[in-house]
């Protein structure tokens, strides 16, 4: 559904997108992840035909950016960061003029109107000026504006900023619905959003694509070795060595007043044989729980590391 | 088309939605009519040439000028430059219009509320007509003046819009563009032998363009250059968009 292809992007002899290279299939709700100024909004705005590209293909919907920006435009809805809307108009009449402007056919507008409005629940504001919402009304009608021509594709830059957690809530709800219908291609850098919302994620860094793939697998390539947190009483300082030895443990660290951090093999789960030791030896287990890096771990290593790199031409780590 | 005219209509429920809109109105109107109560009793004046008021009403006073010179950049400041500011434009312009159409229909927008400030000075036209007999050709071509000069600055203001995300800098330079095109044709004036230059100039005149409409003369010349000029702006509008359009 999307495809890029060597994708560049330089503001005045500064490279803020290099060579990016990627490939979306149909249906899939994508998140773009990574700090300020990574150049997520650059490479979203070179999507949607806004801005042209210095180097590289875009092709999106079967559309070459190249041939047919306007037909491209046709195939994507696109809901740029903070939301610009015109705030003299009613949500209605902003709809219906995003539904002319889109090319809506004439005899559909009232019904996608209808539609969009249920499907975003902004009915009870319809006939207000848009200029008086709050910002999480805002964001739902600059979503419906985007939907109203049913795109292929949904880009949406940053859609959950600003907003209240009940707002961002129901708008994260609302993404999830729309990715059974749409190939979603939403930034962010609100890391637990990516993982309740999306399938799969890039993280993006100076223009870059540092990782992609599903935020489990990413989770587990990056972060190495899965480890399990362990507290007992009556151990001592014997139970250090005792945990080390149990089978599959690769290293044990540790933390004090009866805690430990067990490191293990990718393909074992060393619970049992910690509980079986524990009721050997007679210490009270009072914790044992595996613990899942978050991707915030992958990220602060992936945009810290960059960092570290800064200078050398280093190769991309697809990871 | 339909793209277009839901750009028009969008603009004009934005004009008409800010106070603004209804200043320049009240203003403009009050200051018409002001000028055109002067003209009158000042031709009511036996010593004064004989010469029509609706002349004088046409171009004939440096108020005209006055007024269309303040009055375009006010109308144009606001069409692009806004749609930048607010970032709307990105949301326009990532949905299958091209900037021309976006140019276009805001111009369009402009032009219609342009003719709209215009519309009630027929009713001076009806006022002399009750009082004397007119000869309409003459306001027929006066009013086809006061078109394409419109036409042709507010294609220089759409063109000043796009050049800043500030409406008070797109007005200010709409108003120097407005000025240097209204005085290059003066620089004629100015010269004393004749020469293909000074024709040139003399061609570029606004003043003799606008009196000739006034008194009924509608040269094609005058029509091709306003319009012409008018084309070249709103092209170098949609050109400068497409630039521009990010910050």
């Amino acid at each position: 559904m999307i495809e890029v292809e060597n994708l560049g992007k330089t503001y005045v002899a500064e490279p803020v997108v290099r060579d990016l290279s990627f490939f979306v299939p149909e249906g899939q709700v994508l998140g773009f992840l990574g700090p300020n100024g990574a150049g997520k909004t650059t490479v979203m705005r070179m999507l949607t035909a806004f801005l042209p590209p210095t180097t590289g293909r875009v092709v999106v919907a079967g559309i070459d950016l190249d041939q047919d920006p306007v037909g491209l435009r046709r195939n994507v809805g696109y809901l740029p960061e903070n939301v610009p809307l015109y705030p003299e108009l009613r949500v209605e009449e902003y709809l219906r003029f995003r539904a002319d402007v889109e090319g809506v056919p004439r005899a559909e507008v009232a019904a996608r109107v209808d539609d969009v409005v249920a499907r975003c629940l902004i009915a009870d504001v319809r006939r207000q000026v848009v200029g008086t919402l709050s910002k999480g009304y805002r964001q739902r009608v600059g979503l419906a504006g985007a939907l109203i021509h049913r795109p292929k594709v949904l880009i949406l830059d940053e859609p959950t900023v600003g907003l209240d957690p009940n707002q961002i809530i129901k708008v994260r709800e609302l993404i999830t619905e729309l990715g059974r219908e749409h190939t979603v291609l939403l930034s962010t850098h609100i890391l637990p959003e990516v993982e309740q919302v999306c399938e799969r994620v890039f993280i993006i860094d100076r223009g870059r694509i540092v990782a992609d793939g599903a935020p489990d697998a990413l989770r587990s390539r990056l972060v190495g070795n899965p480890s399990l947190a362990v507290e007992l009483t009556g151990g001592g300082e014997a139970a250090a060595a005792a945990l080390a030895a149990l089978p599959g443990v690769v290293g044990v660290e540790a933390k004090g007043e009866g805690r430990f951090h067990l490191e293990h093999g990718a393909g074992s789960d060393p619970r049992e044989a910690v509980f079986r030791l524990a009721v050997e030896r007679g210490w009270v287990l009072l914790e044992m729980s595996p613990q899942r890096a978050t991707l915030e771990d992958v990220f602060v290593r992936l945009t810290t590391r960059e960092d570290a790199l800064a200078g050398q031409e280093a190769e991309v780590s697809h990871a | 088309m339909r793209k277009t005219w839901a750009i028009i209509r969008r603009e004009l429920i934005a004009y008409f939605s800010s106070p603004l809109a209804y200043i320049v109105m009240t203003a403009f109107l009050l200051m018409q009519g002001y000028i055109f109560y002067l003209i009158v009793s000042f031709l009511n004046n036996p010593q004064t040439p004989a010469m029509t008021p609706l002349r004088l009403f046409f171009g004939g006073t440096i108020f005209f000028w006055l007024f269309l010179l303040f009055v375009v950049p006010v109308i144009t400041m606001r069409l692009i430059a806004e749609e930048r500011r607010s970032g709307t434009i990105e949301v326009l312009l990532t949905s299958p219009v091209t900037e021309a159409q976006v140019v276009v229909g805001k111009f369009l927008a402009a032009m219609a509320f342009y003719l709209a400030l215009w519309l009630p000075t027929v009713f001076y036209v009806v006022i002399l007509g009750r009082h004397s007999k007119i000869d309409l050709g003459p306001v027929a071509a006066g009013y086809l003046g006061v078109v394409l000069l419109g036409f042709m600055f507010l294609a220089v203001g759409t063109l000043a819009s796009t050049l800043s995300t500030n409406q008070l800098i797109a007005a200010i330079i709409a108003f120097a563009a407005m000025v240097l095109l209204f005085s290059i044709g003066l620089v004629e004036q100015l010269m004393t032998s004749s020469s293909v230059l000074r024709d040139a100039f003399a061609h570029m005149n606004l003043w003799t363009q606008m009196d000739d409409f006034a008194k009924g003369i509608v040269d094609t010349r005058h029509v091709v250059y306003q319009l012409s000029m008018g084309v070249l702006f709103l092209f170098l509008a949609a050109k400068s968009l497409e630039v521009k359009k990010w910050r």
